[in-house]
């Protein structure tokens, strides 16, 4: 019996070394301008603040991932980025299972809060995000999408709530 | 086991340090964890 208990703690106290390390790493980059990876950073502070008409948003189709910050809360990470007949969206995937929804909690603090700032080549931009559940626009979403990433984004599973999708709109 | 005990407090400060100033190492966490957790959220 006591073996059994002193092979548990040995176990627990082993799996304590990767735990600290990822807890450390996260607490690290929330004190960073911008994310790194997975784990969020914190305010987008550099890069010049976009002012005057709305882009050309085409220039996006060239880079591979963008950085987004919530205003509320003041949060930042990296996510894919797309765009469709002039407009700008992004989405989260692994919104149906429940390690992706503990994981991806952006989607729905921006389904509250909608106010963000995105970082694209170094300028940031004021932006405000608007879900879209339905509707003939998830066909050019989808389709831009998969020509840019190998995604699994598809009307049919943002429709279901498996991926959601926002509109990065101007922010009035 | 009190040896194993400390040996754990050692390591847990090291680890931390570690991933707090040396240049990197909180990166190749962050990727290490990245792997596991896009295999769980599939």
């Amino acid at each position: 019996m006591k073996i059994a208990k002193n092979v548990i703690i040995v176990v627990l106290g082993l799996l304590l070394i990767p735990v600290t390390a990822v807890g450390t790493a996260a607490v690290k980059q929330r004190f960073a301008d911008g994310p790194n990876r997975v784990f969020s950073g914190g305010r987008l502070v550099a890069g010049d603040l976009h002012t005057g008409p709305e882009p050309d948003w085409s220039f996006v189709k060239d880079i591979p991932t963008i950085e987004m910050q919530l205003v509320e809360p003041a949060r930042s990470r990296r996510i894919w980025v797309a765009e469709a007949e002039g407009k700008l969206y992004v989405w989260s995937g692994y919104m149906s299972t429940a390690v992706g929804r503990l994981w991806k909690r952006w989607p729905v603090q921006a389904e509250r809060d909608g106010r963000a700032v995105l970082r694209i080549n170094g300028t940031r931009y004021e932006r405000q995000l608007a879900r879209i559940t339905s509707g003939d626009v998830l066909d050019g979403i989808s389709a831009a999408i998969g020509s840019k990433y190998p995604s699994e984004t598809t009307r049919a599973s943002v429709e279901a709530g498996e991926a959601w999708v926002f509109e990065a709109a101007p922010r009035n | 086991m009190k040896y194993f005990y400390r040996f754990i407090l050692v390591a847990l400060i090291v680890t931390v340090i570690a991933v707090a100033f040396i240049p990197g190492v909180d990166d190749y966490i962050e990727q290490t964890f990245q792997q596991y957790v896009g295999r769980a959220a599939r």
